[in-house]
C-alpha cells in the first residue's frame, strides 16, 4: 500500500464519520512533500442538480502579471479581464476550451467573456509573454484553489456523494477522479501530486524602455 | 690536398669558415622555419578549429533566436493552434521563407507530425529526430545537424510554440550546402569540408569549401584517417594538416590546413636567404682572393729578395712595402742585406788581401789568375827577399813587416795592369806579368832587383836588401796557378842556391808535385812487388887503374814509368820515414852481394848510403853486425856513405853511432862534400876514412877554374888528414887524367861506367882490366 492510498483511505474514513451540509479541506502538496499553491479542488455531485452559476470572475493585468494565476469557474461563467496597468495588453487563449482574443485594450474589455464548456483555459497576452494565466473551468459550483500553504476549503457542500478532481496547470499527469462522500462533518483531505516547476518567463523591468 | 701557397690556404680558410658559418645559419633557419611552420599550422589549426566551433555556437543561437522570434509570431501561433492541416502547412511555408529555412516541420507536444513542408500530405508519424526533441523539451530549444530523407546535410533548430503554454514545436531546417561551408572556410581561415560517415566504413562528402577536383580525392583520402587526432593528408600533391570535428552522430567536419600555404612565406625566404649566402660566398672568396694577393704580394717580393741575396746580389735594395708589419719586416730584411754586404765586403778583403802591405794574399792571386781569359799567355814569377830572417831576427818583427810594407808599394809602383803582384807569405812575393815571355820576364825581373837594390832607410837605419826571382812561364811551364807557383818557387830557390837572382823554371827543372805524390804512396807497394834493384857503380882506383869498389844505388823499376833514379824518390821516402824500411833492405843486399863477389874472388869495397834516419837508428850498428857475421863479410869490404847534413841533425848521436861502425871496422865515408857548411875541422873529429868531392865541383872541374881550385884544395887537405878522396861526377877521360895528376884517390862517374846491374858488374871489370891494359901498354 502505497503512502498516497494510505492518506485516501484515511480520508474515506473522516468523511464517512459526518453527514448533513459540510465542508471539505484539502491539503495539496507535492511529492517532496511541500504545500502546492493553485492546486484546483473540485468536487462534481455524482447525482442532482447542479445549482446556476450566479458568480462572476475576473482576471486582473496587475503589474504586467495575470492576477491570479489560475482561476476556477463554473461552466457559464463570465469572466472579466480588467487592465489595472497604466499600458494595454492583449489578452487571448488558443485552448479548444474557450478561443478568444481581446486586441490591445486599456481598462475594462469592453465584454466580459463567456465560458460556457468545461475544461482548461490558457491564457496569455500576446505584447507579453511572460503573461500566463489558467482558467478551469467546471460543471460544478464547488471548488477551491490552494492557497501557498497548500489547503483548500471547500464550504457549504450538502452531503452527498461527489467525484473529486485534482487539477493543476503544470501537473505531470491528471489525477484521477474519486469518488467522495459529504456529510455533515467536515472532510479533509490530503492529496499529492507532481508538477513542472513554473519556468519564469524573462520579464523585463518597467522602468526599462526597451520593452 | 696539401694547400702549399699561403694564398690558397688563406682563401681556403676564409670561404671555408664562411660556408661552415652560412651552413649552420642555414640549417638553424630551415630547422627553425619548419618548426614554426609546424607550431604555426597546428596553432592556426586550433584557432581555426575554435573559431569555427563558435561560429557553429553562434550560427546555432541566432537561428535558435530568429526561430523563437518567428515561433512567439501571433498569427502564426493562432494558425498552428487552430490546427487546420492546410493552413499550418500554409504557414510554415510561409514563415520558413521569412526566416530562410529550407524545412519546417511542426510537431505536436507528444512528438507527433503536424506538418512538414517536404511532404505536402500530412503524415501521421512521429517526428524523425526524437532525441532533438527530448534536449528541446528538457532545455527549451534544441539544434543539431542531421541528414534529412533527401540526403542533404541540415542545421535544425528545434523550437516551442507557446500560447503561453506549450502547443507545439516547430523544426527549422537550414541546409548545409558548399556555400555554407565557404563561408565558414572564409572566417576561419580553413579548409572546411562534411563529411558522413557510414557505420558501414564508407565515407560522404556532403559539402566542402575544396573545388570540385580535390573533393573526390578528399573523400578517398578521409578514409585514412582516424579519430579526431591531428593528421596530415596529401591531397593531389598538396598536403593538409587535418582536424575532424564531430557535428553529430556520424557528421563530422573536417578543417583542413594547407601546409605549402603556410610554408610559401618561409619558401621565399629560404630562397632570399640562400641568395644571400651564394652572393656572400662568392663576394668572400673575391674579397679573400684580393686580400691573400695583398699579403702574398709583398712576401713574393721579399721572397725575391732574399733569393738575390742568396746568390750574393746584394746591389737591389728589397722593395719598399706599404708600412704595415710586412713593411717593416722589409726594411729590416734590406738594413740585413746592406750589412751583410758591407761584412762580406770586409771579409772578402780579408779574404784576398795581405793585411799587411795591402797587396792582394795568395788566394786572391790565385782567384785573379783563375779570372784570367782563356788563352792568355804570360809569365809567373816568385821574388824572395834574401837575408830577410836575418833583418827579422836581428832588428826585430815590427822593421821587418815596415821593410816589408816599403817593398811591397815600390813593388806595387812598378808592376801596372794588366800585371799583378800579391804577397804569397812571409818575404815571398809573385808576380803575374801579362802576355810576357821569357824576354821580358828578364826584363821585369831586373827591374825588380834593381828597384830593390835601392837601399831603404827605416829609423835612421839603412838596410841593403836583394831578392831572388823564380819564373815560370804559362802555359809551358804549368797549366794551373798552383803549379805555376811551386815551380817558379822551384826555381827562386835555384837562383838562390847559385846566387843567380833569377832563373827559369824551365831551366831548373822540376817534377810536378802530383807525380811525387803518386811515387810516395806507390813505394810501398814497390817495395813489396821487388820493383826495387840495385845498382852498382864502379869506383876507379886512379893510382892503380883498377877497380877497387862500387857504390850500390837504388834504382826503381816503375812498371809504368820505366826506370826512376833515386833523386826522384829518396828525398821523399827520407821525409816520410819510408827510408827505415827501405835501408835494412839495401844494406842487405849490398852484404849479401859483397859476400858473393868475394866468394867469387872479385875484392871490391862495396858502398852503400846512409840517411840522417838510419843514423839515428839505435839498432842501425846491431843490424849491421849481424848481416857481416851472417854473410861472413869482413866489416872492411863494407863502406857507408854519409851527407854532411846528415850529420847535423843530432850530431852527437850520430857520431856516437859512427864510433860503434868504425870500431867494428866499417869504412866510413863523407858523401857529397862542398855542398853542406860543415868545415874540414869538423870533419877531422870524425872516425870517417873517406871525402867525396861533390860532382857540382867536379863536373866543371876542367872549366871553371874556381871549382878546380876547390877540388885541389880539397884533395890537399884531405890527404892532410889523412883521408883519401873520391871525386864524384868525373864524365870525360879529361877529369880523369886532371884528377889523376892532382892526386884525386878514387874517381867515380860516367866517365868510366854508369850504374849496372850486379851481374853485370864481373863481366865489366873483367873487360875493363882488359881495355885498361891494352890501353896502358
Amino acid at each position: 500500500m502505497t503512502r498516497a492510498s494510505i492518506a485516501w483511505f484515511a480520508a474515506f474514513l473522516f468523511v464517512c464519520a459526518s453527514a448533513g451540509a459540510g465542508s471539505l479541506e484539502a491539503t495539496v502538496s507535492m511529492p517532496d512533500g511541500k504545500p502546492l499553491e493553485d492546486a484546483a479542488v473540485v468536487i462534481e455531485p455524482v447525482s442532482g442538480v447542479v445549482p446556476k452559476p450566479h458568480r462572476t470572475a475576473a482576471v486582473e493585468q496587475r503589474n504586467r502579471e495575470f492576477v491570479p494565476y489560475v482561476t476556477i469557474v463554473q461552466t457559464g461563467t463570465m469572466v472579466e479581464f480588467p487592465n489595472r496597468d497604466p499600458l494595454k495588453h492583449h489578452v487571448y487563449s488558443f485552448s479548444p476550451t474557450k478561443l478568444f482574443e481581446i486586441k490591445l485594450y486599456a481598462g475594462k474589455p469592453m465584454q466580459p467573456v463567456l465560458f460556457d464548456k468545461p475544461g482548461e483555459v490558457a491564457v496569455g497576452c500576446n505584447i507579453h509573454d511572460w503573461m500566463e494565466a489558467y482558467i478551469l473551468v467546471v460543471n460544478s459550483p464547488y471548488f477551491a484553489k490552494t492557497s501557498r500553504n497548500g489547503k483548500a476549503l471547500i464550504r457549504d457542500v450538502p452531503a452527498g456523494h461527489y467525484r473529486l478532481r485534482l487539477w493543476h496547470p503544470r501537473q505531470k499527469v491528471e489525477t484521477p477522479l474519486r469518488d467522495i462522500e459529504v456529510g455533515a462533518a467536515p472532510v479533509r483531505l490530503a492529496m499529492q501530486t507532481a508538477v513542472t516547476p513554473r519556468v519564469s518567463k524573462p520579464k523585463p523591468p518597467v522602468e526599462s524602455d526597451k520593452y | 690536398m696539401i694547400l702549399r701557397s699561403l694564398q690558397q690556404r688563406i682563401v681556403a680558410v676564409f670561404v671555408g669558415l664562411l660556408v661552415l658559418v652560412m651552413a649552420l645559419i642555414v640549417t638553424v633557419v630551415t630547422s627553425s622555419n619548419q618548426r614554426i611552420v609546424a607550431s604555426e599550422m597546428t596553432r592556426e589549426l586550433a584557432v581555426g578549429t575554435h573559431v569555427f566551433k563558435r561560429l557553429i555556437e553562434q550560427n546555432q543561437r541566432q537561428l535558435e533566436t530568429a526561430a523563437t522570434v518567428l515561433s512567439g509570431d501571433f498569427a502564426f501561433r493562432e494558425a498552428i493552434a487552430t490546427q487546420d492541416k492546410a493552413t499550418v502547412h500554409s504557414v510554415i511555408r510561409n514563415h520558413g521563407l521569412r526566416i530562410g529555412a529550407q524545412v519546417m516541420i511542426v510537431v505536436n507536444p507528444d512528438g507527433q507530425l503536424i506538418a512538414d513542408t517536404q511532404q505536402a500530405a500530412a503524415p501521421s508519424r512521429s517526428f524523425q529526430f526524437p532525441d532533438l526533441l527530448a534536449s528541446a523539451q528538457s532545455a527549451g530549444t534544441s539544434s543539431g545537424f542531421r541528414q534529412m530523407q533527401d540526403g542533404f546535410l541540415y542545421q535544425i533548430v528545434l523550437v516551442p510554440i507557446l500560447a503561453p503554454k506549450l502547443i507545439a514545436w516547430v523544426a527549422m531546417g537550414f541546409q548545409v550546402d558548399d556555400k555554407w561551408a565557404l563561408d565558414l572556410s572564409d572566417m576561419t581561415g580553413l579548409t572546411v569540408s562534411v563529411v558522413r560517415r557510414h557505420p558501414s566504413g564508407g565515407a560522404a562528402l556532403l559539402a566542402s569549401s575544396l573545388d570540385q577536383a580535390k573533393r573526390a580525392v578528399l573523400a578517398e583520402a578521409l578514409l585514412e584517417l582516424s579519430g579526431d587526432s591531428n593528421q596530415i593528408l596529401s591531397i593531389a600533391e598538396e598536403h593538409y594538416q587535418t582536424l575532424q570535428v564531430p557535428l553529430g552522430q556520424d557528421v563530422s567536419v573536417v578543417l583542413q590546413r594547407s601546409l605549402e600555404q603556410a610554408q610559401a612565406p618561409f619558401r621565399s625566404l629560404q630562397r632570399d636567404l640562400l641568395m644571400i649566402v651564394l652572393a656572400g660566398i662568392v663576394l668572400f672568396i673575391l674579397g679573400s682572393v684580393m686580400l691573400a694577393r695583398q699579403i702574398v704580394r709583398p712576401v713574393n717580393a721579399l721572397s725575391a729578395a732574399a733569393h738575390r741575396i742568396e746568390a750574393g746580389d746584394y746591389s737591389q735594395p728589397v722593395p719598399s712595402l706599404p708600412p704595415d708589419e710586412i713593411g717593416q719586416l722589409a726594411l729590416s730584411f734590406d738594413h740585413m742585406r746592406e750589412r751583410i754586404a758591407s761584412r762580406e765586403e770586409k771579409i772578402l778583403r780579408l779574404a784576398y788581401e795581405d793585411t799587411l802591405t795591402g797587396l792582394p794574399n795568395r788566394t786572391r792571386f790565385l782567384e785573379l789568375f783563375g779570372q784570367l781569359p782563356a788563352g792568355s799567355k804570360g809569365a809567373v814569377a816568385v821574388l824572395d827577399i834574401d837575408r830577410f830572417a836575418l833583418i827579422n831576427n836581428a832588428l826585430g818583427h815590427p822593421v821587418g813587416d815596415r821593410l816589408l810594407v816599403e817593398i811591397g808599394l815600390r813593388l806595387r809602383q812598378i808592376t801596372t795592369a794588366p800585371h799583378f803582384v800579391a804577397r804569397l807569405w812571409g818575404d815571398e812575393f809573385a808576380f803575374w806579368l801579362q802576355g810576357a815571355d821569357k824576354e821580358a820576364a828578364s826584363v821585369l825581373a831586373r827591374r825588380v832587383l834593381a828597384t830593390l837594390r835601392d837601399p831603404i832607410t827605416l829609423d835612421d837605419q839603412r838596410l841593403d836588401v836583394g831578392g831572388s826571382l823564380g819564373i815560370a812561364l804559362y802555359p809551358q811551364d804549368g797549366s794551373d796557378a798552383t803549379t805555376l807557383l811551386r815551380r817558379a818557387e822551384f826555381a827562386m830557390a835555384a837562383a838562390k842556391r847559385r846566387r843567380n837572382s833569377f832563373a827559369f823554371a824551365a831551366d831548373s827543372g822540376t817534377e810536378p808535385a802530383h807525380e811525387q805524390l803518386s811515387l810516395i804512396g806507390e813505394m810501398r807497394e814497390a817495395m813489396a812487388r821487388h820493383e826495387f834493384v840495385l845498382h852498382f857503380q864502379p869506383k876507379l882506383d886512379l893510382a892503380s887503374r883498377e877497380i877497387t869498389g862500387a857504390e850500390a844505388l837504388m834504382r826503381w823499376l816503375h812498371p809504368s814509368r820505366g826506370m826512376i833514379p833515386p833523386v826522384r824518390f829518396i828525398p821523399f821516402a827520407e821525409q816520410t820515414g819510408f827510408i827505415l824500411e827501405i835501408t835494412p833492405w839495401l844494406l842487405e843486399r849490398v852484404i849479401e852481394q859483397a859476400a858473393r863477389w868475394r866468394r867469387e874472388g872479385l875484392s871490391l869495397l862495396v858502398s852503400a848510403n846512409l840517411s840522417a834516419l838510419d843514423l839515428l837508428n839505435p839498432k842501425l850498428v846491431g843490424h849491421i853486425n849481424g848481416l857481416l857475421e851472417q854473410h861472413d863479410l869482413p866489416a872492411s869490404h863494407l863502406c857507408l856513405e854519409i851527407t854532411e847534413s846528415a850529420l847535423m841533425l843530432e850530431p852527437e848521436l850520430a857520431l856516437e853511432h859512427l864510433i860503434e861502425l868504425s870500431a867494428l871496422g866499417v869504412k866510413l865515408s863523407i858523401d857529397d862534400y862542398g855542398s853542406g857548411q860543415a868545415s874540414l875541422a869538423y870533419l877531422k873529429t870524425l872516425p870517417v876514412d873517406e871525402l867525396k868531392i861533390d860532382q857540382a865541383f867536379v863536373t866543371s872541374v876542367t872549366d871553371s877554374p874556381k871549382n878546380s881550385a876547390i877540388v885541389r884544395s880539397t884533395i890537399l887537405l884531405s890527404h892532410e888528414l889523412g883521408l883519401t878522396v873520391t871525386a864524384e861526377g868525373a864524365e870525360t877521360p879529361d877529369d880523369l887524367s886532371w884528377l889523376t895528376n892532382k892526386g884525386c884517390d878514387v874517381a867515380q862517374g860516367y866517365g868510366i861506367a854508369r850504374p849496372m846491374p850486379a851481374d853485370k858488374l864481373p863481366d865489366w871489370i873483367a873487360a875493363f882490366s882488359a881495355r885498361d891494359s891494352v890501353k896502358s901498354t
